[in-house]
């Protein structure tokens, strides 16, 4: 008894131990399903029956418009919160720093808020937001501004804009606190000996702030990548339901919910989700790798 | 520390927050009402479980089981009714079957949904000699609309026949006559007059961009069928060319909007009702309650007639969605729910209730012709609407096609009403275009 | 100099230091600065006033009746004769489940936080503190966790499930989620910032590498547990696709699929539907207000090492 007890105190056993619950949750939780998944891809599965049929459905795949439309809108989607949510916190967490601010907290509590609501919530305000009558707030905002009323929710760029919106309004604040973490790390004696150095703002902001802000950047692309690839519930709110005029709305996981959930053709709909996470993982990966994240453990 | 105060101080507030909660929502369940479920019946009946998506039907259904326990104290039964909405009870339940655990005793499915539930090996029980009683008095295309292989699966609630629904106090005030109405041209050139005379404020109707009902009545109308080879559809018919063709000729000349909403059975489409936008639309008979329930101000303006035809002789109704109740064959009281569902649709007297309730036009036609059942004064829709609405509904009585739904319909529909629809009425493609693209994307489906 | 008078008056409604910060710079005489404060302030300013429009059309939407929700959609307008309380006695007089989501949704949340936190912070500990076989690989998996969209597994977690016996309760609602791996990542983050110094010191000390784990590290890490178990709430409050698809009976609903269940036009549910969302916010927002000092500092204590 006091061997086993003496490993399972010693420094070597220790770490397995404290992973041990990751082991765990992984092998139900992720691996089985994910093996699952895997299996019902290469098959046809209807109500009590499935069969092999090799790389069929991936055939499919290739030759499907709406699935491709469900792509392209996942990457857009994906690639325009990059571009929105990572520049723009950046550059609100970088002015919070600033000795000017008179209300650092209150501004970042505020923009934070949205953070707090769910999906479910904040898509029912966005999508009567959006509603395409005269007295929707965003068609009462252009008629300010002398232009006709839109319908919104019916076109590829006023939904996508839709969409933007509801994901900036949600993580902008999310994402400047993740900034303004990074940014209250940095030595204040870099900045000062630049001072010295005769360095302009701007020259601090892009040789020190922007370098040192590499690993909060680092994070943050990852979940965004992630985040926009998997987007669903938020569409799936602002267009009340999985379907959208012309699939604009349509993302991967919309579809690969309509179709293993909405038409219970759970192998296809498998076949859809390992190309997801097929794409997801590389870009991520690729991202990862390109930064030298993997190297870190090393220095 | 003092943090760790804090953090139990958080929790004793997260913890009181929770009796609060607890202990109101205890005050409530004594008031006995509690979330959506809900029990019928008494406690030694047989018990059942069943899944809804309407909640007005478990109305129906509470009454025809009180009366049915009443009637028969041999065979006591006791239902526990769960209301999801349309599409999380299809999903609920769809997932239950892949399980195979967790599937209720009966449960409705909506026609357009049905067909994913007849894939494979069906696990509903066939409802053949349930219905058998009643048959001789059914419109029997609804009994086709749930059947495979010659089996009933599912019981059918109503025939959803179309009318054109108009708005007699505007047409009157154009000086139109809604009655002389007969075919699509008489329609357009109504629909002419009533912009000149109201000088482009209402429109003669609506069209829809959400929803496939234009079509089918049109296929209905000229006898044609998308899905006449359920293996192998087509989508380029004579009939929806027609249509769309005649639609966009509308919207060109202002006699018709785009229905907000997408179809005329959602919110924004009862405003659009409600506000006088538009004179006339066609939609199933069971729009009358959208009418009661959501337009009270429009009582006593609304009239109810035949739907136009292209040409003279076609027919001038469609039967329009519908609710399928099936029975779990593996359920240990299959038997006895066949037996009382297909009563509580399928009788006249179940019937009666169907139209007392909800305002349907029952599947069992002896209540059709039953003026004791149709001209009650004191049925809210004999009373709001202009003429007896079972007037119209006899008038029509022949004349109630069906455009079945079969599997590929779920992708057709998808086809329409989020891509081809939007295309043709919102940005004006090219209709054999539109419906060229339609037929790729549906033989995609069906290779 | 006309910048600095209306300062005071735009700020003060904010936060007190706004006074002292306007002396400041009334002794700092530089009107290039002044200007850009102002500039700066008033960029703030709009993005808060921007932020809250939603909240606030939310909010007087929840005080029409909720066909007009539908019908006219959200704006500001302030159309008092419409106006009435009505909504919110819908949400406690019973008549919906609302107050037994609400009970659900509170009850998953505290269970799964308290539950999450412990274990997330075990296993982040495990990969910070040490280094052992698979070390990079495991961690790798941690990662490509994240990287796998729920929605991939649900189907497949939903016949675990039901074989499990977990179906249509809280525990199946909660379990397949305890585990999670941006969880874990953060804590790693922010443990990987502690001085490995204070393992030797304790293991000196005589200390178990557990007692170290608990009594030692656990303490410092505070801020991290803070901003954590505020992340973990929140998702947890707000999920909704997997509570959605484990329960089945309507009185163990949670808030989201309860809210969600009245988007459909049968039934008088849109007045439930506004008031109950933005009554659904309220728990949220006032843990946030508790909580905000630690919630920044843990968040900052977390990101701080890449």
């Amino acid at each position: 008894m006091k061997g086993v007890q003496s490993i399972l105190f010693s420094q070597k056993a220790a770490p397995y131990i404290f992973i041990l619950p990751f082991i765990i949750s992984l092998s139900f939780f992720w691996v089985y399903p994910m093996i699952s998944t895997i299996i019902m891809s290469f098959q046809d599965i209807g109500t009590g029956y499935s069969e092999f049929i090799g790389l069929a459905n991936y055939e499919k795949l290739l030759g499907d418009s709406v699935f491709h439309t469900a792509v392209k809108n996942s990457v857009l989607y994906t690639i325009f919160t990059i571009i929105i949510l990572i520049p723009l916190p950046m550059l609100c967490a970088f002015l919070l720093n600033s000795k000017n601010v008179v209300a650092k907290r209150t501004y970042k509590s505020i923009i934070y808020l949205p953070a707090l609501v769910s999906v479910v919530v904040s898509g029912i305000l966005f999508r009567y937001m959006f509603s395409e009558m005269d007295s929707g707030l965003m068609n009462q905002i252009l008629n300010f501004f002398g232009i006709d009323s839109t319908q919104w929710l019916k076109n590829w760029g006023t939904g996508m804009f839709a969409l933007l919106l509801l994901a900036t309004w949600r993580w902008m604040g999310v994402n400047t606190l993740y900034f303004e973490a990074g940014l209250s790390s940095i030595d204040k004696v870099l900045y000062e000996s630049a001072e010295v150095d005769g360095a302009n703002a701007w020259q601090k902001f892009w040789h020190i702030t922007l370098p040192l802000l590499k690993p909060t950047r680092i994070y943050v692309t990852t979940i965004s990548i992630y985040g926009g690839m998997a987007m669903f519930l938020e569409s799936y709110m602002i267009y009340g339901g999985n379907s959208s005029p012309k699939n604009i709305g349509l993302t991967i996981v919309g579809y690969l919910y309509r179709r293993g959930i909405e038409k219970n053709d759970l192998g296809y709909a498998s076949a859809v989700g390992l190309v997801l996470l097929i794409v997801a993982l590389a870009i991520s990966m690729v991202y990862l790798w390109s930064s030298g994240m993997f190297k870190k453990e090393d220095k | 520390m003092k943090s760790s105060k804090k953090v139990l101080t958080y929790f004793l507030i997260l913890l009181m927050a929770f009796f609060i909660v607890g202990c109101s929502s205890n005050s409530s369940k004594e008031e006995e009402v509690v979330g959506e479920t809900t029990t019928v019946g008494p406690e030694d009946g047989a018990k059942l479980e069943m899944w809804l998506f309407v909640d007005l039907h478990q109305q129906f259904y509470t009454e025809m089981l009180n009366k049915w326990n009443e009637e028969h104290p041999d065979k006591q039964i006791q239902i526990n009714f769960t209301v999801y909405p349309y599409a999380d009870m299809h999903t609920k339940l769809t997932l239950a079957i892949q399980s195979g655990e967790g599937i209720p005793d009966m449960s409705d499915i909506e026609i357009g949904q049905f067909p994913n539930f007849l894939d494979g090996e069906v696990p509903w029980l066939p409802v053949n000699s349930y219905v058998e009683p009643y048959k001789a008095d059914l419109v029997s295309s609804r009994l086709d609309a749930y059947a495979k292989d010659g089996n009933y699966y599912g019981v059918p609630t109503h025939v959803g026949a179309m009318v054109m629904y108009y708005n007699k106090e505007i047409l009157e005030q154009y000086g139109i006559d809604y009655t002389q109405i007969k075919t699509w041209d008489d329609f357009t050139a109504a629909g002419e007059k009533l912009k000149e005379a109201s000088n482009g404020e209402v429109f003669m109707t609506s069209v829809d961009t959400g929803g496939a009902d234009w079509l089918t009545l049109a296929m209905s109308q000229y006898g044609e069928s998308w899905v006449e080879d359920p293996e192998n559809a087509n989508v380029q018919l004579k009939s929806i060319e027609n249509m769309l063709t005649m639609q966009q000729g509308w919207l060109e000349s202002g006699i018709a909007e785009v229905t907000p909403g997408g179809q005329i059975d959602t919110e924004e489409g009862y405003a659009t009702v409600a506000n006088g936008e538009v004179a006339a639309f066609p939609k199933a008979s069971w729009y009358m309650s959208r009418f009661t329930d959501y337009m009270p101000e429009m009582s006593g303006k609304i009239a109810l007639a035949p739907i136009p035809v292209f040409e003279e002789g076609q027919a001038r109704s469609n039967g329009v969605g519908g609710t399928g109740t099936v029975i779990y064959k593996e359920s240990e009281n299959a038997e006895l729910a066949a037996e009382f569902m297909a009563w509580a649709k399928l009788s006249e007297e179940g019937g009666e209730k169907i139209w007392d309730i909800l305002g349907f036009d029952p599947v069992n036609t002896k209540v059709w012709s039953n003026d004791v059942i149709t001209h009650n004064p004191d049925n809210k829709f004999v009373q709001y609407f202009v003429n007896n609405p079972f007037d119209v509904f006899l008038e029509i009585q022949d004349e109630v096609n069906l455009i079945k739904t079969v599997p590929i319909t779920t992708t057709i529909n998808e086809a329409f009403n989020l891509t081809t629809l939007n295309e043709v009425l919102e940005n004006g493609a090219d209709v054999k275009e539109a419906l060229a693209a339609a037929q790729e994307e549906v033989d995609f489906e069906q290779e | 100099m006309s910048q600095n008078n209306t300062e005071p008056n735009q700020s003060s409604l904010f936060d007190a230091s706004a006074l002292v910060a306007t002396k400041k710079v009334k002794k700092n005489k530089d009107g290039k600065r002044s200007l850009y404060k102002v500039l700066i302030n008033g960029f703030f300013v709009i993005m808060c006033a921007i932020v809250a429009v939603p909240f606030v059309a939310g909010l007087f939407a929840s005080f029409r009746p909720g066909q007009m929700l539908i019908r006219n959609g959200l704006n500001l307008q302030l159309d008092f004769k419409n106006w009435s309380f009505t909504n919110y006695g819908y949400l406690f007089d019973g008549s919906t489940g609302y107050l037994d989501w609400y009970k659900n949704s509170i009850v998953i949340t505290v269970i799964s936080v308290l539950l999450t936190l412990i274990i997330c912070y075990f296993v982040a500990y495990g990969f910070a503190m040490y280094n052992f076989k698979f070390k990079n690989f495991l961690f790798f998996l941690v990662i490509a966790t994240m990287m796998v969209p729920f929605e991939i597994l649900m189907l497949p977690l939903y016949k675990e499930m039901i074989s499990l016996g977990l179906i249509d309760t809280f525990a199946g609602v909660i379990l397949p989620g305890l585990v999670g791996a941006s969880t874990i990542f953060f804590f790693r983050q922010f443990l990987s910032g502690l001085p490995k110094e204070l393992l030797d010191a304790g293991r000196i000390d005589g200390s178990s590498e557990y007692g170290i784990c608990v009594k030692i590290i656990m303490p410092m890490s505070k801020p991290a547990f803070s901003a954590m178990a505020i992340l973990s709430a929140m998702g947890s409050w707000n999920s909704m696709l997997w509570p959605l698809i484990v329960l089945r009976s309507a009185d163990k609903f949670t808030l989201p699929i309860g809210l969600n269940t009245l988007m459909t036009p049968y039934g008088n549910n849109y007045d439930v539907m506004v008031a109950g969302s933005m009554f659904s916010i309220l728990p949220l927002f006032i843990l946030y207000l508790i909580f905000n000092k630690y919630f920044v500092e843990g968040m900052t204590a977390g990101a701080v090492k890449g």
